[in-house]
């Protein structure tokens, strides 16, 4: 089994119900192919650096998996296909590290993008 | 024996150049790599504070020799830059 790390940006135009539908549906499918999750982050709503296909702002999350590389092969084809996601990205790492989350405090997030439009 | 007498003559003059560069500086100019300390932080592409600080103003990467940072360390970050440029994070 290895151990991957995976990103994705959504749409900015989803609601609440929409981005729990879609993170399930991506949990299933790493499930049905010999996966396992170990955690999810949602970093929420950001400011994207540049613009991706007309978007300014995106839904990130992220998934901390352990799998083969079949499962992650069944994840990317269904995210190309699928319209509300904008990019992903998998990573493979060494060692899943659970406990550092660098988008957890909030007030960071604010005065990162205050510095951001100075 | 010509040669022998020489050789002395050429060390003399080495020594009336006391400023060359290939002197050794008294003073220490050369920081130590600030990533490869000990407790140093880790490079990852999540960690976009300390990305940010081996930025440009034009968001382009700082050479190894302004930041003195090693080379194995240089790559690392070089790699994580480039991975959270892709998901627009920088």
């Amino acid at each position: 089994m290895n151990c991957y790390e995976h990103t994705l940006i959504a749409k900015q135009d989803l609601s609440e119900t929409q981005t729990k539908i879609l993170i399930n549906k991506y949990h299933d499918i790493i499930n049905k192919n010999q996966g396992k999750i170990l955690k999810t982050e949602e970093w929420g709503l950001r400011n994207l650096s540049y613009e991706i296909k007309k978007n300014k702002k995106g839904f990130y999350f992220h998934f901390k998996l352990e799998g083969l590389g079949k499962t992650i092969e069944e994840l990317e084809k269904t995210e190309n296909i699928d319209d509300m996601v904008l990019r992903f990205l998998t990573i493979r790492v060494k060692k899943i590290d659970l406990k550092t989350n660098y988008f957890e405090n909030k007030e960071d997030q604010k005065i990162l993008e205050k510095n951001e439009k100075k | 024996m010509k040669r022998n007498k020489k050789r002395p003559l050429k060390k003399k003059g080495s020594k009336f150049s006391k400023l060359s560069l290939f002197q050794k500086p008294s003073i220490k100019f050369f920081r130590s790599c600030p990533l490869s300390e000990k407790n140093a932080p880790v490079v990852d592409y999540k960690n976009i504070r300390l990305l940010k600080k081996y930025l440009s103003e034009s968001k382009r990467i700082l050479p190894s020799r302004i930041t003195s940072v090693s080379l194995k360390k240089q790559k690392e970050l070089s790699r994580a830059i480039k991975r959270a440029r892709s998901l627009a994070l920088i």
